[in-house]
């Protein structure tokens, strides 16, 4: 339960770390060219709070199908984790492309982030939590 | 009873399990078709007007059916990875297992719905209509593959 826990907290703080810098500062340029489809920064900062709940429930949620279903296999499974989650979401934001008019070019850059993201929360994770017959043998 | 051992204590180094991929085939087959339909009746029907509350958030229907071939494409490719996710997952197949990762993969996309509530002008109502759409759209997909991709054998492996 203890490294459950720090698994959720090591990959809440990267999810949160490379959301500001990839999608607040690297993309920031890039938004601002869809900007009519978003709120006003000062609209997007009184709802903050519900970006921070939502990194916080994809850590945990994350940590937890590792946990039940791919502890013991490591980094790897991680890994492995981590791109089929993000690749379901690729599937995702094709729907979301089919349906609103973001530019492809801001859903692609989303996407190479999204895997960055998924890839490294799937290392974290996977070096953190390690099942009680894998740590004593 | 913990199903997969979140008290970290079930998991052990299994030997790797080949896949029947005629089931899995069928499982993917079926669990699109699930995806496509369910994604239609309420998104597309159940959830017109209250998307058309914001319509500069969405595309024209001349827009949509322009890029229709998109959504098509992820759907396909959502229930590719989700048919994986749960073979992977719970190798044994079964309804109730899968049906708990589907409440996994919901949660894993509650995220992405908070977030675009938070920068993009959408209402209370579509949030939820999403957040409750994708509830039961992945745990009823999820289930639909484990009832289609189940082994006679006990769970062999994971990973």
């Amino acid at each position: 339960m203890k490294r459950f826990i720090f698994a959720f907290i090591a990959a809440f703080i990267f999810i949160f770390l490379w959301g500001w810098f990839y999608n607040g500062v690297l993309l920031k340029d890039v938004f601002a060219e869809a900007q009519s489809l978003f709120r006003p920064r000062e609209e997007i900062m009184r709802l903050f709070h519900w970006i921070i709940i939502s990194q916080a429930g994809l850590a945990l949620a994350f940590v937890m199908i590792y946990a039940s279903g791919f502890a013991g296999g490591g980094i790897a499974a991680g890994v492995r984790l981590g791109i089929m989650v993000e690749i379901f979401a690729v599937g995702a934001r094709c729907a979301i492309y089919a349906t609103q008019p973001f530019p492809a070019k801001l859903l692609v850059l989303i996407s190479i982030g999204g895997f960055i993201e998924m890839i490294v929360t799937g290392v974290i994770v996977g070096a953190i939590y390690k099942p009680a017959v894998a740590r004593t043998s | 009873m913990k199903p997969f051992g979140l008290d970290g204590t079930q998991q052990e180094p299994q030997p790797k399990e080949i896949m029947n991929w005629k089931k899995f085939f069928i499982a993917f087959v079926a669990a699109f078709g699930f995806l496509f339909l369910f994604g239609f009746l309420w998104y597309a029907m159940l959830m017109h007007g209250a998307h058309q509350e914001v319509p500069a958030l969405f595309r024209t229907e001349s827009e949509f059916n322009e890029h229709f071939l998109w959504l098509v494409l992820g759907h396909i490719v959502m229930a590719f990875f989700l048919t994986l996710l749960c073979v992977r997952f719970v190798p044994a197949g079964g309804a109730s297992p899968c049906a708990l990762l589907g409440l996994f993969v919901a949660l894993v996309y509650l995220g992405p719905h908070l977030i675009t509530f938070a920068v993009q002008p959408i209402t209370t109502k579509i949030l939820w209509g999403w957040i409750v759409g994708s509830l039961i759209q992945f745990i009823v997909a999820c289930s639909i593959i484990g009832t289609i991709y189940k082994t006679s054998s006990p769970v062999q492996g994971r990973f």
